[in-house]
C-alpha cells in the first residue's frame, strides 16, 4: 500500500487514505499496544492500592536517565520519519541521505540501550530484583519488556538500513520501509506513556 | 494426490481416527463413573480409564499431525518424500508402542507396570498426560526424531514454502519440549513448573504454529486465495500466539509455590492469547471470502472454519474466563478447567486434524472430494459433534461454577464429595450429550463408505 | 518541492516533541503534594497524551490512513492515559 507520488507537479494532489506500510505489520503492532497497555494499567491501579510504597520506590529512579532516554528515542523516530520521507520524495540521492538519517536513528537507540543498561547495572548492583517489592517486579518487567522491543527494534532499524543502502526502497516500493519505520513508532510512543508513568507520576 | 508418497499418509489418518473411537469410549466410561462411581470398578478404576482417555487422545492427535506432515510436505516441498518406507516402519512401531501401552494400562496395576518397564531406572511415570512407561516414552522421542528426520530431509532437497518452514519449527518444537517429560525434579514446585514446558508449550505454543500451518495449507488448496496472502496471516498468527504463549505459560504458575510475580505476568500475557485465535478466525472467514475457486470439498471448508470458530471459543473465550489469578483463585481445578480443556482441545486440535483428513483423503482415495451423499453426512457429523461438545462445555461449566460457588465462595463451604453429589445432574446431560458425540463421530466413519459419484468442481 | 505536508515535517514535530519533554521533565521534577501536585500530574500524563498523538498523526502518519486505524491507535492512547489518570486520582483520594 504504498502512496504514488508525482515527482513533476508543484502542487501535491491530495494523497488517498493509506495505512504505512503492511497492514499484517499493524495487527502485530495493535496487539503489541494491547499488551503494553495492560500491563500501564495493571501498573496505575496496583500504584493506587499502595501509593506510599510506590512514591518511596520510585525516589530511587533517575530520571535524568529516563529524560535522556525519551529524548533519544523521540529523536531516533524523527531521524526515522525523516528517512521514509526523503525515501518517497526520491531523487538521485536518496539512498545516501536517507541511509544516514538511518545511521542517526540507529546511534540513538544504541545510546537509549547504554543509558537504560547503566541503570540496570545500578538497580542490580543495590539488589533489585522481580521479589523486591511490587513496584520493582512492575518496574523491571514493564521496562524490561520495552527494553526488549528496543534491542529488536535495533534490529529492525538495521535490516532498514541495510536495505536502504542495497536501494531496495525506491519511489513505489517502500512497504518494507515504512512496516519497519511504524514498528520503531510504536516503541517511541510506549515510552511517552511509559516514561511520566513509571519516573515521573507521584 | 500430487506425489506417490503422499500416500504414506492414508495409514496415520486411518489410525487417528481409529484411536479418536477408543478415546471417546473411554471418555464415556468415565462420563458415567461420574454419576454411577462404581461403575466397571474393579476392572477399570476411573484413574485407568483416565489415563486412556487422554493418552489416547494425543496419541491420535500426533498420528494425525505425522500424516498431516507426510501429505502436505512432499507437496510444498514439490519433491517425494525422503523415504516413503520409514514412514511405514515408524508407523508401526508407534502403533504398537501406543497399544501396547494402553494394554499395559488397562492389564496390570499401574505400581506393577512401574516395576515391570523399569520406573525405577528414571522416574518418569506418575504425571498427568505423562503416564508412560519409560520404554514407551524413549519410543515416542526415538519415533519422532526418525519421523522429524524424514520430514526435514524432504523439505531441505526441495522448495522451502512458509507453510513447511512454520510446520517445521512447530514440529521440531513438539519434540523437544517432550524431552522435558523425562526430567521430573523431587522438588515438587519445580516439577510442577517444568510440566508445563510440556503441556503449555505444546498446547499453547509450538502446536499452534503445526495448526496455523495446517490450516494454511487447506485453505491455500480450497480457496485459490494467493499464497503471498495466506503466508503473510500465518506470520501474524504465528507471531501473535508466541509472543503471548511463552511468558503466558505463567498462568499455571499462580498457586504452585513459584514467586508472586508470576500472577501479574502470567495474567497479562494469558489474556491476550485469545488474539491469534481471534486472528485465525477472521483469517479463515477471510480466505474463504475472498475465494478464487468453488472447490467441491465443501465438507472440508465447514471443518475449516468450524476449527476458527470453535477453537477461538474453546480455547480462546474458555481460556480467558479463568486465565486471570484473581478469577483461577477460586476455579483452579474445577469443572471450568474441565470444560475449558474439552472444547479447547476438540476445537482446535481435532478440528483441524478432521479439517486435513476431510480434504486429504478423498484425494488419497483417488478423487477431488467425496459424493455429494458422503459429504452431507460428513457435514452432519462435524454438526453433531461440533454441538454436542458446546453442550458438554455449557453442563460443565455450569457444573463447575456450582461447585466453586458451594464449595469454596458460599459463607458455608461443603467438602468435595458433597458438593460433587449436588452437580450430579449436570453430569448426566454431559454424558448424554457425549452419546450424541459419539452418533457424531459414529456418522463421520460412515461417510467414509458412503460410495456415489465425486462431487466435481462447478465452473464460477 | 513543497507538499502539503511541510508544517508538520519531522523537523517540526521533533521540535514540538523536544519542548513538550522538557515540560515534562521540570513538572516531574516538582516535589510538591496534595492539589497541585495531583494536577501537575495530570498535567503530565495530559501532555503524554499529545506528545503520543505527535507520533502516531505525524510519525506513524495516520492522520492519512483509513479512520480505524487512526481510531484504534488513538483510541489506545485516550484509554490507556485516562485510566491512568483515574486510577492515579483514586488512589490520591
Amino acid at each position: 500500500m504504498s502512496r504514488s507520488h508525482s515527482s513533476s507537479s508543484a502542487a501535491a494532489l491530495p494523497l488517498p487514505a493509506a495505512l504505512q506500510g503492511d497492514i499484517a505489520v499493524w495487527i502485530f503492532l495493535l496487539a503489541e499496544l494491547l499488551a503494553f497497555g495492560v500491563f500501564f494499567l495493571a501498573y496505575a491501579f496496583a500504584r493506587a492500592r499502595n501509593p506510599a510504597l510506590f512514591d518511596a520506590a520510585q525516589a530511587g529512579l533517575d530520571r535524568q536517565s529516563g529524560l535522556i532516554n525519551t529524548l533519544l528515542l523521540v529523536s531516533s523516530s524523527a531521524l526515522v520519519a525523516h528517512a521514509v520521507a526523503v525515501v518517497r520524495r526520491g531523487g538521485s540521492d536518496a539512498a545516501r541521505r536517507a541511509a544516514g538519517a538511518l545511521l542517526g536513528a540507529i546511534a540513538c537507540a544504541l545510546g537509549f540501550i547504554v543509558v537504560k543498561g547503566s541503570e540496570y547495572a545500578a538497580h542490580f548492583a543495590a539488589g533489585m530484583e522481580l521479589s523486591s517489592s511490587t513496584f520493582s517486579m512492575f518496574y523491571l518487567c514493564l521496562t524490561g519488556f520495552h527494553f526488549f522491543h528496543v534491542v529488536l527494534g535495533l534490529a529492525v532499524l538495521a535490516v532498514l538500513w541495510r536495505q536502504t543502502v542495497a536501494g531496495v526502497y525506491r519511489l513505489g516500493d517502500v512497504n518494507g520501509l515504512e512496516s519497519g519505520a511504524a514498528y520503531w513508532h510504536m516503541v517511541d510512543l510506549v515510552w511517552l506513556v511509559l516514561f511520566p508513568l513509571v519516573y515521573l507520576m507521584h | 494426490m500430487q506425489y506417490a508418497s503422499q500416500a504414506v499418509a492414508k495409514p496415520y489418518f486411518v489410525a487417528a481416527i481409529g484411536l479418536f473411537v477408543g478415546q471417546i469410549i473411554f471418555g464415556l466410561i468415565m462420563g458415567l463413573q461420574y454419576v454411577i462411581g462404581d461403575f466397571l470398578f474393579p476392572a477399570i478404576p476411573f484413574n485407568v480409564a483416565r489415563m486412556v482417555h487422554t493418552n489416547l487422545l494425543i496419541v491420535w492427535l500426533l498420528f494425525g499431525f505425522m500424516g498431516a506432515a507426510y501429505y502436505l510436505v512432499p507437496e510444498e516441498s514439490e519433491t517425494e518424500l525422503w523415504s516413503p518406507k520409514l514412514a511405514i516402519v515408524l508407523f508401526w512401531v508407534f502403533l504398537a508402542a501406543g497399544v501396547l501401552t494402553v494394554i499395559g494400562y488397562l492389564a496390570v496395576p499401574y505400581a506393577t507396570l512401574a516395576k515391570l518397564t523399569g520406573n525405577d531406572l528414571l522416574e518418569t511415570m506418575g504425571r498427568e498426560f505423562l503416564e508412560q512407561p519409560l520404554p514407551t516414552k524413549l519410543g515416542i522421542v526415538v519415533v519422532a526424531l526418525a519421523f522429524l528426520f524424514n520430514i526435514t530431509m524432504t523439505v531441505l532437497k526441495g522448495r522451502k514454502t512458509v507453510i513447511s518452514s512454520v510446520l517445521l519449527l512447530g514440529l521440531w518444537g513438539l519434540a523437544i519440549f517432550f524431552l522435558f517429560a523425562f526430567y521430573n525434579p523431587v522438588n515438587v514446585v519445580l516439577d510442577k513448573m517444568f510440566w508445563w514446558y510440556v503441556v503449555h508449550l505444546w498446547v499453547e505454543g509450538v502446536w499452534e504454529l503445526i495448526l496455523g500451518a495446517m490450516l494454511a495449507f487447506v485453505l491455500i488448496k480450497i480457496t485459490g486465495v494467493d499464497r503471498e496472502v495466506i503466508e503473510k496471516w500465518l506470520y501474524v498468527i504465528i507471531t501473535l500466539t508466541l509472543v503471548t504463549g511463552l511468558l503466558g505459560t505463567g498462568h499455571h504458575y499462580f498457586w504452585i509455590g513459584t514467586p508472586e510475580y508470576w500472577q501479574w505476568i502470567g495474567s497479562v500475557f494469558s489474556a491476550l492469547e485469545p488474539i491469534p485465535f481471534f486472528a485465525l478466525t477472521v483469517f479463515a472467514f477471510n480466505m474463504v471470502n475472498r475465494r478464487r475457486r468453488e472447490h467441491p470439498n465443501k465438507a472440508a471448508t465447514l471443518w475449516a472454519l468450524g476449527t476458527g470458530v470453535m477453537s477461538f471459543l474453546g480455547a480462546g473465550v474458555w481460556g480467558f474466563l479463568h486465565t486471570l489469578a484473581p478469577v483461577n483463585y477460586y476455579t483452579h481445578g474445577s469443572q471450568i478447567t474441565a470444560a475449558h480443556g474439552h472444547m479447547a482441545f476438540y476445537g482446535a486440535y481435532v478440528m483441524v486434524n478432521l479439517t486435513m483428513i476431510s480434504y486429504a483423503m478423498p484425494l488419497l482415495r483417488g478423487r477431488q472430494a467425496n459424493s455429494e451423499k458422503s459429504q452431507v453426512l460428513e457435514m452432519w457429523s462435524f454438526w453433531l459433534m461440533t454441538v454436542s461438545m458446546v453442550f458438554i462445555t455449557l453442563f460443565l461449566t455450569a457444573a463447575g461454577i456450582l461447585q466453586i460457588w458451594l464449595q469454596r465462595i458460599a459463607s458455608d463451604p461443603q467438602p468435595f464429595m458433597v458438593v460433587q453429589d449436588q452437580v450430579a445432574l449436570f453430569y448426566w446431560m454431559r454424558e448424554w450429550s457425549g452419546v450424541i458425540f459419539l452418533a457424531g463421530l459414529l456418522a463421520y466413519l460412515a461417510s467414509f463408505f458412503v460410495g456415489g459419484k465425486p462431487a466435481e468442481a462447478r465452473a464460477s | 518541492m513543497q507538499t502539503r505536508d511541510s508544517i508538520h515535517s519531522p523537523l517540526t514535530v521533533w521540535l514540538t516533541l523536544v519542548v513538550a519533554t522538557g515540560i515534562t521533565f521540570f513538572a516531574g521534577e516538582f516535589e510538591g503534594s496534595g492539589p497541585a501536585g495531583r494536577w501537575l500530574v495530570v498535567g503530565v500524563l495530559a501532555l503524554a497524551l499529545f506528545k503520543g498523538s505527535l507520533v502516531a498523526l505525524h510519525f506513524m502518519e495516520l492522520r492519512h490512513a483509513p479512520a480505524v486505524w487512526r481510531w484504534s491507535v488513538l483510541g489506545w492512547l485516550w484509554v490507556v492515559v485516562l485510566g491512568i489518570a483515574g486510577a492515579y486520582l483514586k488512589g490520591a483520594a
